[in-house]
């Protein structure tokens, strides 16, 4: 045990960054936090010691993974599986799992397209598209996004290959509606839903009625309008409904409330050319606020205008947005 | 061998008499003469930092000591980056990251690696999802079907841990 080495004021310390992590907003903690942060110098160096620890190697992740999104989660897998030869065997098994998964769906996709049940639509940077399909439901996509529609008697399925999509179903108690993306599928149980393909995992929200999740590896939830849930192959996960499972794209604009700004930013990234890359520290201020995407420099223009951002253009292919 | 007490001359000869054996010692664990020849120096670096050089009985177990402990950190090292790349080998091909991002990303692995060396499978994973993943407490129970008291006493003990350990190592 290596507990004994760390002193009592660091301990405190812990304590305090447990409980006011896991308390949200609590003013009267707060206030008891503040009186015991000030009540002596030694409670202040211990309070940063805890605060410091590995926030080094974290913000470095955390930067790679703005510019190179997925990075995070690999290394965070790397790190959870522990060091043990089975590990390995572990981790082979699951790849070959998820790898013969791909594979076996790009097989079917070439098998498939012949027989001219498959319908590939998609938008460009910066472009919306809204569309009827033949069983009178209507499907809208976020710009870059592309979706493959496969009616068969047993099912309707759009697969989602990039972006967002939303569906206003149209009913057939036959016939389920399905949106598949690459960790699983999403099932409408009513109307109106929202999902979207991220390189970390799929995102989906509920607009009206409820839709099921069901992930490659087969674990279930259901998700109810004005809810929002990420998927991976493994898991559920219900997240607070943010900007990213919001569909204001449909009116070409992005509603942001109190959340960082870098969810505003990832909004605007598939209405402009280019990279765009933001500092962690920019990416956490807060933005409230409605912004419209089709014009995303003036977009930018004015958020520069609203914080203390420093916006570096080279060329129009890197666009770099620090704090001043 | 030498018989002088001179700290230079006896790892001079420490060196002379033992590296050709410790870099073939070397290389029969790790299949790689570049590795090998750099954990040979390595070995040799840290005995020069370890200790005020007297004349060793064994030189050859001595030595073979500390490039075993070498050994098993970069075995570490290399299975840690295995799995990361492993993991990043699911991600479509745009997302590779640049040799830049991959030397930030190991150097950032094997530091936080370091620091949670010896906590068990579940409390290193409740910790990275906390810490790295920025997941609350209530979702990390809910995620890893444990209570919300267990997540609250694992993350405690990493951070203790990983306390004790930076303590240790600055």
């Amino acid at each position: 045990m290596t507990q004994p080495k760390v002193d009592a004021c660091t301990r405190e310390a812990v304590d305090w960054l447990l409980r006011l992590e896991a308390a949200g907003e609590d003013r009267d903690l707060r206030q008891a936090f503040d009186a015991w942060l000030h009540a002596s110098p030694e409670h202040a160096a211990a309070w940063q010691r805890v605060g410091n620890l590995l926030q080094q190697p974290i913000a470095a992740l955390h930067r790679v993974e703005a510019h190179s999104p997925g990075q995070l989660r690999a290394a965070s897998h790397a790190l959870m599986t522990p060091d043990t030869v089975s590990r390995r065997k572990v981790l082979r098994g699951g790849l070959a799992l998820v790898l013969f998964g791909v594979s076996g769906a790009a097989l079917l996709d070439r098998a498939q397209p012949l027989n001219g049940l498959w319908a590939d639509r998609r938008t460009a940077t910066g472009e919306r598209s809204t569309f009827t399909l033949a069983d009178g439901s209507r499907l809208s996509l976020n710009a870059r996004s592309s979706v493959d529609i496969q009616f068969t008697e047993q099912r309707r399925v759009v697969h989602l290959r990039e972006g967002q999509v939303f569906v206003d179903v149209a009913a057939d108690a036959r016939r389920p509606f399905v949106i598949s993306t690459a960790q699983g599928e999403v099932q409408a149980l009513g109307t109106q839903f929202m999902v979207s393909q991220e390189a970390a995992g799929s995102l989906t929200s509920v607009q009206l009625h409820s839709v099921k999740v069901t992930t490659q590896g087969g674990h279930q939830r259901r998700v109810e309008a004005g809810q929002a849930a990420w998927f991976s192959e493994e898991w559920v996960r219900p997240v607070p409904l943010s900007a990213a499972g919001r569909v204001d794209w449909r009116d070409g604009r992005v509603d942001i409330r109190d959340e960082p700004l870098g969810s505003l930013i990832d909004a605007l990234r598939p209405y402009r050319r280019g990279v765009l890359r933001i500092s962690p520290q920019a990416a956490a201020l807060r933005v409230y606020g409605v912004y419209p995407l089709d014009d995303a420099e003036q977009t930018l223009q004015s958020l520069a205008q609203t914080f203390p951002l420093r916006i570096r253009r080279y060329g129009p292919w890197l666009t770099l947005i620090d704090v001043q | 061998m030498s018989t002088s007490t001179d700290p230079k001359a006896l790892l001079a000869a420490l060196y002379d008499d033992n590296h050709r054996w410790l870099r073939a010692w070397l290389y029969r664990q790790l299949k790689c003469p570049q590795d090998a020849a750099d954990l040979t120096q390595d070995t040799f670096i840290r005995v020069l930092d370890a200790r005020q050089l007297t004349q060793l009985e064994e030189p050859r177990a001595f030595l073979s000591t500390v490039a075993r402990r070498l050994l098993f950190s970069f075995w570490r090292r290399k299975r840690l980056e295995q799995s990361y790349l492993d993991s990043l080998a699911l991600l479509p091909e745009c997302y590779s990251p640049s040799e830049e991002d991959l030397a930030l990303v190991r150097e950032a692995l094997e530091s936080i690696d370091r620091l949670l060396n010896g906590l068990p499978a579940r409390v290193r994973q409740i910790f990275i999802l906390s810490r790295l993943e920025g997941l609350t407490q209530p979702l990390i129970a809910q995620q890893l079907n444990v209570s919300l008291a267990t997540v609250e006493r694992d993350l405690r003990r990493a951070f203790l841990h990983c306390l004790a350990e930076s303590a240790e190592l600055a």
